[in-house]
């Protein structure tokens, strides 16, 4: 096609053109009724039909009249009643013989031009099957239809402005940038970088989101979106986040001072501070504080049930509370991890025990999931039978945050000793949380360990993206951040000073705070 | 030709064919496995991809005398190899799981 249109496409654009159009997008293309639908694919043994009008009374089945063919890029004929099949040349012939010259693709409802040879892009028709597949689409239940970025009027003239572009290739190292430690602030410095390489919540700031309408010039959420542009913007040296600490002291006041402090406990703190000042900003809405839904808690939020069952008449209790972070118990000497509770011997769980003996994740999860005896001292008043009760208490996930964080508890207080867990447990790159869903606890509670029987469904699986560690002892130490970039590439980030860093590497490190993401979204 | 005589030589194989698209159509099925493939192959890069080879055969030929027919004939080999297999193996096991639940 010309660069500046079809010409052609005037002959068309008489009399009732628009209606014309409709109809034939309505009944051949997205066919949203069923009544059209069915129009669309019976087989009726139609008479001559004259005009394109008359379709809809006497619908023809939508092949192709030379072939057959119901594939094949069927087209139909805007001047008549016609449907002939692209890869054939059937179409063309058609175009051909009775000089008809456009023709609409069924499929994507495209318009052809054959004396331009090619699809025109005409605004009028355009904006028509737009329209016709919205309604086609809410008529099935389909929902919005997912479209292309088109750039605003406004969008245009920044680019217009700003001709630079940065284009991301497969080695490009854009977003990777150190952070100056400003005084034992690597345990902020580690969390940034987790952050900053999160997915989702990078297509969040970069495409600029949030709107922020906090008065003063203290919002968390407005410091993170610079500190985007300032990872994203291929600046290599390394960024001074001086702003960020004064906000994070300004915010959470039990993080302030140079005193070294624990990157887990800076997590959660800067999510609290984070969705606060989101909830500020997306206003008046989020007045239901059980349901916020500012990116933070799109992102990071998942729902814990808790089931305690009394012992007595099996009654259970069910309550679901919100959870930004899964703190795991590792094996440590004063506390044994197996056996899984009491009175089962623990040896063997499942038959499944580790040839190298080492602990994994999951195991720590299936740890954090198995019904956990309340105990005597423990008696909880049951709600079944009205009476104070031995219990069991089981958690499992109700809903799966898209991020979720794993605290492994390396720090252990107990009132003889205080001290650092190092042993060494193995995660995965990808992990699965099938098992650990509430829906799954049913096969758990027969004390079955079941690998998911549907291996297609990857609605609960995730992929690894950062790893927190923490060298040293309890009372003094380094944290370090392990990063994925693009798909595979792997860096290792220790405050100002980047590396590149093997799969290997990072498997082997001994893991503090882990980031998963899942890997399928579903659309909204 | 008439179309009577088309289904007489159409192969039991593209009978089936026609049988399973009309049924998918009529449900409305189809339009829904379209728009599940269109997200799968966005969410797996796919029409990223395509969208760089569509580019390279634009260069190759000039933006002034390319059309769509080279674009099509130009990516689409590729195009298909591209598709990951556990994209094909989900919209089949969606076709089979609607039909299974509609044949009757």
């Amino acid at each position: 096609m010309s660069p500046a249109g079809c010409s052609h496409v005037n002959g068309f654009k008489v009399d009732n053109w628009k209606q014309n159009l409709r109809v034939i997008y309505q009944c051949f293309v997205w066919s949203g009724s069923a009544e059209t639908r069915k129009r669309k694919c019976v087989v009726e043994e139609g008479g001559f039909v004259p005009d394109a009008l008359k379709i809809t009374f006497k619908a023809k089945s939508c092949m192709c009249h030379m072939c057959g063919a119901h594939l094949n890029r069927l087209h139909s004929c805007l001047h008549c009643v016609f449907f002939g099949c692209f890869s054939k040349k059937h179409i063309h012939e058609h175009a051909k013989n009775k000089r008809h010259n456009l023709a609409i693709d069924l499929l994507y409802g495209g318009i052809y031009c054959f004396v331009c040879q090619d699809y025109i892009y005409d605004k009028d028709m355009e904006q028509i099957a737009k329209e016709e597949q919205r309604k086609a689409w809410k008529l099935q239940g389909i929902g919005e239809k997912y479209s292309m970025w088109e750039p605003t009027k406004r969008e245009l003239e920044l680019l217009r402005h700003n001709p630079k572009r940065r284009k991301i290739t497969a080695n490009c190292t854009i977003g990777l940038r150190g952070l100056i430690n400003l005084g034992n602030t690597c345990f902020m410095n580690c969390i940034v970088q987790a952050l900053t390489h999160t997915p989702l919540l990078r297509d969040f700031f970069l495409s600029d989101r949030h709107k922020c309408e906090m008065q003063s010039n203290s919002c968390l959420v407005c410091e993170m979106s610079q500190l985007f542009q300032e990872f994203y913007s291929g600046h290599r040296s390394p960024h001074i986040p001086f702003r960020l600490l004064h906000l994070v002291w300004t915010h959470a006041r039990h993080l302030a001072g140079y005193e070294q402090q624990d990157a887990h406990e800076f997590l959660i703190a800067a999510l609290d501070v984070l969705h606060r000042h989101c909830k500020d900003d997306n206003g008046k809405k989020a007045n239901n504080p059980n349901h916020c839904n500012c990116i933070i808690d799109q992102i990071f939020t998942g729902g814990l049930q808790s089931d305690v069952t009394c012992q007595v008449c099996h009654g259970v209790s069910t309550t679901i509370d919100p959870f930004w972070d899964i703190s795991l118990d590792l094996p440590g000497s004063s506390t044994p991890f197996w056996p899984l509770s009491p009175g089962s011997d623990g040896s063997v769980v499942n038959g499944d025990s580790h040839p190298s003996g080492a602990t994994t994740l999951t195991d720590c999860l299936r740890r954090f999931t198995r019904p956990e005896h309340l105990g005597s001292s423990a008696k909880i008043k049951c709600s079944g039978c009205h009476s104070y009760q031995e219990s069991t208490k089981q958690l499992t996930m109700k809903r799966l945050p898209i991020v979720a964080c794993f605290h492994l508890k390396r720090f252990e207080h107990s009132a003889k000793l205080r001290r650092k867990i190092t042993t060494y447990v193995s995660f995965p790159l990808e992990l699965d949380m099938t098992p650990f869903m509430a829906s799954s606890k049913e096969s758990r509670m027969n004390g079955q360990y079941q690998q998911p029987v549907d291996s297609l469904n990857n609605d609960n699986k995730y992929s690894l993206f950062a790893v927190v560690n923490h060298q040293g002892t309890l009372e003094s130490g380094h944290y370090t951040t392990f990063i994925r970039q693009h798909k595979d590439q792997w860096f290792k980030c220790d405050d100002a000073i980047i590396t590149k860093a093997s799969i290997k590497d990072v498997l082997d490190s001994e893991g503090y705070l882990l980031f998963y993401h899942k890997q399928f979204l579903e659309y909204e | 030709m008439r179309r009577e005589m088309c289904f007489i030589n159409m192969s039991k194989e593209s009978q089936m064919r026609a049988a399973i698209n009309q049924k998918l159509i009529e449900m409305g099925e189809r339009e829904r496995l379209k728009e599940l493939l269109r997200a799968k192959l966005i969410e797996c890069g796919w029409r990223d991809q395509l969208k760089a080879l569509c580019k390279e055969v634009i260069k190759e030929k000039g933006i002034e005398n390319v059309t769509v027919e080279d674009l099509v004939a130009g990516v689409t080999p590729k195009g298909r190899a591209l598709v990951p297999d556990s994209v094909k193996k989900e919209l089949l096991q969606r076709i089979r799981a609607f039909l299974a639940q509609h044949s009757t």
